[in-house]
């Protein structure tokens, strides 16, 4: 007995000791970070080495940590006492709101008026302050696969009648004709911007995303109209609640479904050989309506005011914003960098850039905008008006009281 | 004085048993089987045959390499075996500790803890995560595998307390009075007598907290968040991120995760019900 | 001597519980009233100082349609745990104790799903339960069910079913254990004595084995229910805590806290988890108690 225990001992202590060794040491840089996908993780490692040549004596390290559970552990990063010095992020409402709070450290050090447009410093910036680093931008539009239309010899839509038309002739073929992998509800976010800003412009939707419209209101109704018409029509792709965005997208790049409303970022899940075989189109307008809006988010970085390694950190953010840096990121990846001096990585970045200047509104996206805990409950309500459109009455009812008791408790 | 049955009878039920036991088993770990076989299949096989349970063609045991390879399982497997040895046997010792007084000693308020040891292992543990985060993050052992082993430890010591009492008031009172009639001291009797008869429940126990320690995914994400700190259900939900459309190597990343508390249950089964026994349902 | 030997046995059992109770004071019922604490604090006040509030997260709480749907989900589990596992988990042991050579290794098959981590059993069952090519549907169809052949997780109103049934799965092999280690308390020559009364085996079963493990029964059905109340794995692997109509107390106590950012909720939450759980802690430790002191 006595050996067993002498052991035990023995090894915790050595355990401990290990640990404590382990601690880290003075000129450090850590990043913690969402990208978990192959493509970003190692296009962002790439920019973590140029740095460490850059800054021999500054030790980097990144910790990658899958998006969902990132999100839940955002707060510990945040008010840690020995918080990690940089954090991937995005613009938009959670973002100003920890700057209201005082977690986040001042980046004006390392901001240069011209590298970015002036819209850029607005959306990155609380109470006169800029707070966030943006790195690169994308946009949300209908992708589609190119093969499939041309075997059936479909024109992108431009209008929503169109839409419907193309709906209906890969039905036909025997081809799903909207991809969703509504498992990850936040795809459905994407139809909820893009349907309501549609029908009801952009004005209106940004009221409702900021809580002052009721979900029950009639030109919300209408909005979910259209996409409980889909459903009815069997025009989003079977069984949809079931997939993942990715396993959705797969069935898009192989052929089995046509089109598919997501971000720039499904083709960094796209192998290889399909990548030229997708493109996008812009979403269908709705009825008399020429304006339109678009979903683009800005991804970036934050550094919170309890970092360990602050001058390390805002020397690290200064290198984000270099030309040079966005241009290594976003060229790999084929998106939009912030820096205005970056010229456009690729033809299709061009059309996005355009398609986004046309708009006369742009969106973050529907969990950006909103309250987290709205959003989550909008976008599975979505969902579930998906599955059961003839329910979508009830269903907008019970969230327009979610969202009473969710703003109330916001403000 | 037994009824007697004819041997026909008695070869009927043999064969009886052997039909349903083998049918029963055969269907609950259809789930297990035919995660064995995605992991061995190609992705156009698996495409193309939407029979899970059928076995692959071809085995395709490069899916075992590329996992270990792209996600690195080595390092994960490691760590999580610097966490869990020592969290089991902090947690087993340490208990045994609290079991052997509130099984041998009548004081004043023992009822009352060992209720409170009860009712922290039942309670919902996801309340305890701000706390214990905020607290680790105070005395500086967040992001260590210190912090997860104490915490480890601390939270099981419930379970284990219980469990442990409930064997030890199974052996008779005698066994301590004699020796300290004799003159042995309290603690002596703990480790020189009390301890070696309580083996089998500590094998028992040291395997079920195996599995749970090994297989723990939220506290690990809670109080780790260096990569080269992580354990295996951690690094599982990256790969899952990252190969989610990858069905084969997601299994086989799950089986390589799942080998070690398979390894420890199998070795100590032969313990696992004996230990059980005394220790879980005679209270 | 006799007064100084009582004194070192008043003082023993102290000396013994020093360290665990520390240890269990630090990282677990200190922790616990914290939490109890931020119950009634505002949202994320209790990072940036307690704003305290009252009674209103509890209030909330009952007018909240997403708290009673947990709450009813809950109960759906309780139910569907102490029906089908408690007897279906007596069954299967009582079959593999039935003494034939080898059915050792049967009872250590049918534990393995215990060994399991939750990420790995919820992806399986992902795929079990896909509605194109899991094997669930595939397996309908073949029957020629292929109208049964429904979304398991994907439609709200499967879901808590499919994770329930998957829960089971797991907790038969638990029950089982446990039955299989107090049958191991049962004396053959009872058995054998009722064999010499002409009793079937029925009766048998009813009369002399039931009773005998009365105690396993009470440690399996205690099991069940509290694995019930605290459901939360296979919801947060198998729906990520994004599927509101399968959302349990727990899960929904995660969300609110970690995606929400409302700890002082999420705090209420677990209060009136923590305090339906503890009825039936209590019921049990008084039953377990009471045996002792009768011993």
């Amino acid at each position: 007995m006595k050996k067993i225990l002498a052991i035990a001992i023995v090894v915790l202590a050595a355990a401990t000791l290990f640990v404590s060794c382990a601690k880290k040491g003075s000129n450090e840089l850590v990043i913690q970070s969402y990208m978990s996908d192959e493509a970003p993780k190692a296009a962002f490692q790439v920019l973590a080495d140029q740095f460490t040549k850059e800054n021999p004596k500054i030790k980097v390290t990144i910790n990658t940590t899958a998006h969902e559970q990132y999100k839940s552990q955002l707060m510990n990063y945040l008010t840690a006492k020995e918080a990690p010095d940089v954090l991937t992020w995005f613009a938009g409402f959670r973002m100003q709101q920890y700057a209201m709070k005082g977690l986040l450290e001042p980046l004006d050090k390392a901001w240069d008026n011209t590298q970015f447009p002036a819209a850029f410093k607005t959306a990155s910036s609380y109470n006169g302050k800029v707070y966030f680093m943006p790195q690169s931008w994308y946009w949300w539009s209908v992708y589609y696969n190119k093969d499939v239309f041309a075997k059936l010899k479909l024109a992108t839509p431009k209008t929503w009648d169109d839409f419907l038309a193309v709906c209906a002739a890969l039905r036909k073929a025997g081809i799903e004709p909207i991809a969703i992998g509504a498992k990850d509800t936040w795809t459905a976010g994407g139809w909820f911007d893009y349907m309501d800003v549609a029908v009801n412009g952009g004005p209106f939707h940004q009221d409702l995303t900021a809580g002052k419209v009721a979900y029950t209101d009639p030109k919300v109704v209408n909005t979910f109209n259209y996409i409980a018409d889909l459903s009815k029509k069997g025009y989003f792709m079977k069984n949809a609640a079931s997939y993942s965005w990715q396993e959705a997208a797969t069935l898009m790049f192989d052929g089995k479904a046509g089109m598919y409303l997501m971000g720039q970022f499904i083709k960094d899940v796209a192998p290889a050989n399909k990548k030229d075989s997708i493109d996008w189109f812009r979403f269908p307008l709705v009825g008399s309506n020429t304006a339109y809006g678009v979903d683009t988010p800005f991804d970036g970085f934050m550094v919170p005011a309890k970092a360990k390694n602050k001058e390390n950190a805002l020397k690290f953010i200064a290198f984000l914003a270099r030309k040079d840096t966005q241009e290594s990121f976003n060229k790999s990846l084929g998106r939009l960098s912030s820096n205005q001096n970056v010229p456009v990585p690729n033809a299709d970045a061009q059309r996005g850039l355009d398609m986004v200047k046309g708009a006369t509104t742009a969106m973050q996206f529907y969990d950006r905008d909103a309250p987290e805990e709205m959003a989550s409950k909008g976008m599975d309500a979505i969902v579930e008006i998906i599955n059961t459109p003839a329910k979508a009455a009830d269903i907008l009812a019970a969230l327009d009281k979610e969202r009473v008791r969710i703003y109330a408790a916001v403000q | 004085m037994k009824k007697t049955e004819s041997p026909g009878v008695k070869l009927a039920k043999k064969t009886l048993f052997y039909v349903v036991a083998t049918l029963l088993v055969m269907t609950w770990l259809l789930p297990l089987v035919i995660g064995v076989f995605t992991s061995l299949k190609s992705m156009d096989e698996l495409m193309a045959d939407p029979v899970m349970w059928r076995p692959p063609k071809v085995l395709h045991w490069e899916n075992f390499v590329d996992t270990w390879n792209k996600a690195g399982m080595g390092r994960y497997i490691i760590n999580t075996f610097i966490v869990t040895v020592p969290s089991v046997v902090g947690a087993l010792l340490v208990s045994s500790l609290a079991a052997f007084a509130l099984a041998f000693y009548r004081f004043k308020g023992s009822r009352f803890i060992l209720i409170t040891f009860v009712a922290g292992m039942l309670i919902p543990f996801q309340m305890l995560m701000i706390p214990v985060f905020r607290m680790s993050n105070a005395i500086g052992i967040d992001d260590s595998w210190a912090g997860v082993m104490l915490f480890h430890m601390a939270f099981q010591l419930g379970f284990c307390t219980f469990f442990m009492r409930n064997f030890m008031k199974q052996i008779p009172i005698s066994q301590i009075e004699a020796p300290r009639i004799d003159g042995a001291g309290e603690f002596t009797i703990y480790s020189k007598i009390i301890l070696p008869l309580s083996l089998p429940s500590l094998a028992a126990l040291g395997v079920l907290e195996f599995t749970w320690i090994w297989n723990d995914l939220l506290w690990s994400l809670v109080l780790l968040r260096t990569d080269a700190l992580k354990t295996v259900t951690l690094g599982l939900a990256n790969m899952q991120g990252e190969f989610i459309s990858r069905y084969n190597l997601t299994a086989a990343g799950s089986i390589i995760a799942a080998l070690a508390p398979l390894a420890v249950f199998l070795f100590f089964q032969r313990w696992f019900i004996e230990g059980l026994t005394m220790g879980a349902d005679k209270g | 001597m006799q007064s100084l030997r009582r004194r070192r046995l008043d003082f023993a059992p102290w000396a013994f519980l020093a360290l665990p109770l520390a240890m269990y004071l630090v990282w677990v019922i200190v922790p616990i009233f914290e939490s109890f604490a931020f119950a009634f604090t505002k949202r994320d006040s209790i990072i940036y100082g307690a704003v305290w509030v009252g009674l209103d997260n509890f209030k909330r709480l009952l007018g909240d349609g997403q708290f009673w749907l947990a709450i009813k989900n809950n109960f759906a589990w309780l139910l569907f745990f102490v029906l089908i596992p408690v007897p279906l988990g007596l069954l299967v042991a009582m079959l593999f104790n039935s003494g034939y050579k080898g059915d050792k290794l049967f009872k250590t098959l049918f534990y393995l799903p215990m060994t399991l981590s939750f990420t790995i059993i919820g992806t399986i069952w992902m795929w079990i339960y896909n509605p194109d090519f899991g094997a669930l549907n595939t397996f309908l169809r073949s029957l020629g069910l292929g109208d049964i052949a429904v979304q398991w997780l994907g439609d709200r109103r499967y879901m808590t079913g499919a994770l329930i049934a998957v829960g089971i799965w797991r907790q038969v092999p638990y029950v089982m254990i446990l039955y299989l280690a107090g049958l191991q308390g049962v004396p053959p020559e009872l058995v054998e004595a009722s064999l010499i009364d002409g009793a079937n085996a029925w009766q048998r079963f009813r009369r002399v084995i039931l009773p005998l493990l009365m105690p396993a029964t009470v440690v399996a059905v205690t099991i069940s229910v509290i694995d019930s109340l605290r459901a939360f794995d296979i919801v947060y692997v198998m729906t990520n805590t994004k599927a509101r109509a399968a959302e349990v107390l727990a899960s929904y106590m995660y969300s609110s806290s970690f995606a929400f950012s409302d700890y002082g909720y999420g705090s209420a939450i677990a209060v009136v988890q923590f305090l339906i759980t503890l009825v039936f802690i209590l019921v049990y430790v008084n039953d377990v108690l009471k045996k002792e002191d009768a011993r």
